[in-house]
């Protein structure tokens, strides 16, 4: 009886005091964010929609049809369609699809990307109508100069040099002849004016063998690598002679970028 | 420490302005035909309008109550989410209207305009019948608590009857009939486990329901009402909530002392036996709180609230007995169920919080300042004597009966925000051998403690 008496008012009391709680917890803000009106905060490393940049300050298309995308992709979802150019012998981007349905928002398409063209961007209001609206094409996909600028630097992503515009072609040219110092020419080509630059020149020396090889390919290393060579220029632009080691010293320090081009060589070839 | 006042600040105002709009529209629509059209009628027919208000006399009641309860119910819909969406940090319907005003009359109106399905396999006519039969219950059987919450207005008075609150319990155990009727001609499985729990649990609760009521009528000597409400008048200490009117003689000893009258033998003709009775008005306190819980329990149990909700567990049951219903059917059966909780809080405001009466005892109230020029102020003013829109009495002991109604079903909101639900086992077990035993022990306890303090019997 002292027993059924003592559970009794146990239970009692436990009850009072979860009726306590939650009254206590009207007090609380409310933690509902009224998400239609209000989109919520979204990390800078969010994996949303995927999207393509174009350089934000020229508008030029980053993607460089390197496939390295297309074959990391875990669910096969992105589909590139490359031509070789009869100009410049260079792969032209002739479409980019990437099936959003089959997309799992991995993110290593991104993490590969040689030109930080493929991100993931903070939209992820994705319902459409049918299946097939999910599947983004090249024009889909591509983001405006505004949203590329807009996501280099949320992302923090180091703002890649114009193409050289009119020098390419010639380089490729000079590449074709002459391989090594096609290397080094190119870089002094894309610094435009600038003073020669020591590492474009020295990256592309280090990957002369290849070059030989692969023409094509090596005019986009010395094109992709020249625009952090000038950016290093430009920050020291009164010590020139200082240039080179400290231009060599980052380019270790952002070591992904040259490493991640010379698998794309290589991957290229097939 | 509180950061949430903006919504309950939105909760609030919602609440304010539901309340004026359901108990406006009911008093309006009383109004009109209660003493309106007599009027208006005396003026046009003369004599032959006898018996049309002899007619309208019954048709009152009845159209107050079905103008209240649909309107009720969305309040109270509106009420349980908002208050559910506080207790769990969350902000409710907001949207609809303004500030979500509007979300429950949307409702309604999506339900109404639904396809109304009997399910292949069903028993049709049981079928349709069921929500009626649930729904019919708590119309007749709220008729004769009008009387008691409105202080015997004369508008009601037509209705009440001298077994009032056996009529009300008998009407609150029909629905369990209409539970299984709905369960069985379903065709599901779902609907009949959740039909035949609903009445093992009816039955299991019901008793101890019913043993807390008696325990009360047999402090009051009656089953009428009008009359236990009048009882219970002046103040909390004369509540059945307090012993049922053992502490009434403590009030009359207080009046008379701050009054600076003769306090005489006042506590000598309610105490006649000075120790034995200190002792059973403490006993018939402690039976009349315990019967309260008692009696909250088995409400919560009988109208199917959490904890309570196995017939229509959703989680187990997928809804149990009202699985196959839509549209306005269904739109029956969730009507009742909020008009089922309003009723069984206005049964525990009348046979417990003294129904419409003021918790401050009367000799405190004279004593504060304004209330009986504000009272007197409205009683001559014109609404009052010309057009007899309001009765004085009756509006504040309806303010009353309101505030209480609502917080006890603010607190059955609060409980479905707390606690779990039961599992059958533990149903059966805790309403068979604990609170049955409990209400049978204390109704003994009432019955021999009675006879040592002057109660309101």
């Amino acid at each position: 009886m002292a027993n059924l008496l003592a559970r009794a008012f146990h239970g009692l009391n436990q009850v009072r005091r979860g009726l306590a709680t939650v009254f206590g917890h009207s007090f609380r803000e409310p933690i509902t964010k009224e998400y239609p009106q209000i989109v919520p905060d979204i990390t800078t490393n969010f994996r949303g929609r995927l999207a393509l940049t174009v350089n934000p300050e020229t508008g030029d298309h980053l993607c460089i049809s390197c496939r390295q995308c297309e074959r990391v992709c875990p669910d096969k979802c992105i589909e590139i369609t490359s031509a070789k150019s009869a100009e410049t012998g260079k792969l032209e981007l002739i479409d980019f699809k990437i099936d959003h349905g089959l997309c799992m928002f991995c993110g290593l398409c991104t993490e590969v990307c040689p030109t930080y063209c493929i991100i993931n961007t903070n939209d992820f209001e994705l319902s459409e109508y049918a299946r097939e609206d999910l599947i983004y094409d090249l024009k889909k996909l591509t983001l405006s100069q505004d949203e590329s600028a807009f996501y280099f630097e949320r992302k923090e992503m180091p703002i890649p040099k114009p193409k050289p515009a009119k020098a390419a072609p010639a380089a490729g040219a000079a590449a074709a002849a002459k391989p090594a110092a096609a290397a080094g020419a190119a870089a002094p080509a894309a610094a435009s004016a600038a003073a020669p630059a020591a590492a474009g020149a020295s990256a592309a020396k280090a990957e002369a063998p290849k070059a030989e090889e692969k023409k094509e390919e090596k005019k986009e290393e010395p094109k992709a690598e020249a625009p952090k060579a000038e950016e290093k220029k430009e920050e020291k632009k009164e010590e020139p002679k200082a240039e080179a080691p400290k231009a060599e010293e980052k380019k270790e320090e952002k070591k992904e970028e040259p490493k991640a081009d010379s698998p794309a060589a290589e991957e290229k070839k097939d | 420490m509180i950061s949430n006042g903006a919504e309950i600040g939105k909760l609030t105002l919602l609440s304010l302005v539901w309340l004026t709009i359901v108990f406006t529209a009911v008093w309006m629509a009383t109004w009109a035909v209660g003493i309106l059209l007599p009027m208006l009628l005396q003026n046009g027919l003369g004599e032959r309008a006898m018996l049309i208000n002899e007619i309208l006399r019954f048709v009152t009641p009845v159209v107050s109550i079905l103008v209240f309860i649909p309107i009720n119910a969305m309040f109270m819909v509106l009420i349980e989410r908002r208050a559910l969406a506080l207790f769990t940090v969350r902000k409710g319907p907001n949207i609809v209207g303004p500030d979500g005003y509007l979300q429950t009359a949307a409702d309604a109106v999506k339900l109404l305009f639904k396809e109304d399905i009997t399910p292949i396999g069903a028993d049709a006519v049981m079928f349709t019948l069921a929500p009626i039969v649930f729904f019919a219950p708590s119309i007749f059987g709220a008729v004769p608590l009008l009387a008691a919450v409105t202080n015997n207005h004369a508008l009601f008075q037509v209705l009440n009857l001298p077994t009032g609150i056996f009529y009300v319990l008998a009407a609150a155990s029909v629905p369990v009939v209409a539970l299984v009727m709905a369960g069985w001609s379903s065709n599901n499985k779902y609907s009949l486990v959740g039909g035949l729990r609903s009445a093992a649990q009816a039955i299991s609760y019901e008793i101890p329901l019913v043993l807390s009521i008696i325990t009360i009528c047999v402090l009051a000597g009656t089953l009428d009402l009008v009359k236990i409400t009048e009882q219970q008048a002046g103040g909390i200490l004369n509540w059945n909530l307090l012993g049922g009117g053992a502490l009434s003689g403590i009030d009359k000893y207080l009046a008379a002392m701050i009054s600076g009258q003769p306090v005489g033998s006042i506590l000598q003709a309610s105490y006649p036996f000075s120790a034995l009775s200190a002792v059973a008005t403490g006993a018939l306190i402690c039976c009349t709180i315990i019967s309260f819980w008692l009696y909250l329990t088995g409400a919560c149990a009988e109208i199917n609230r959490i904890p309570f909700d196995l017939p229509e567990a959703e989680s187990e049951l997928v809804s149990g007995y009202n699985t196959e219903y839509s549209g306005i059917k269904f739109a029956i059966f969730f009507l009742a169920e909020f008009t089922n909780l309003f009723v069984v809080s206005s049964i525990a405001t009348v046979m417990f919080l003294g129904g419409g009466d003021n918790p401050i005892p009367v000799w405190i109230l004279d004593k504060l300042p304004l209330v009986p020029q504000l009272v007197q102020a409205l009683r001559d003013s014109f609404l009052v004597q010309t057009l007899h829109l309001i009765n004085p009495e009756t509006l504040f002991s309806t303010l009353w009966v309101i505030l209480k109604v609502y917080s006890l079903v603010f607190f059955a909101i609060l409980i479905r925000g707390t606690l779990p639900r039961f599992r059958i086992d533990q149903l059966m077990d805790f309403g068979w051998k604990r609170l049955i035993p409990l209400s049978l022990i204390v109704f003994v306890i009432v019955v021999f403690a009675r006879g040592l303090v002057n109660c309101h019997g």
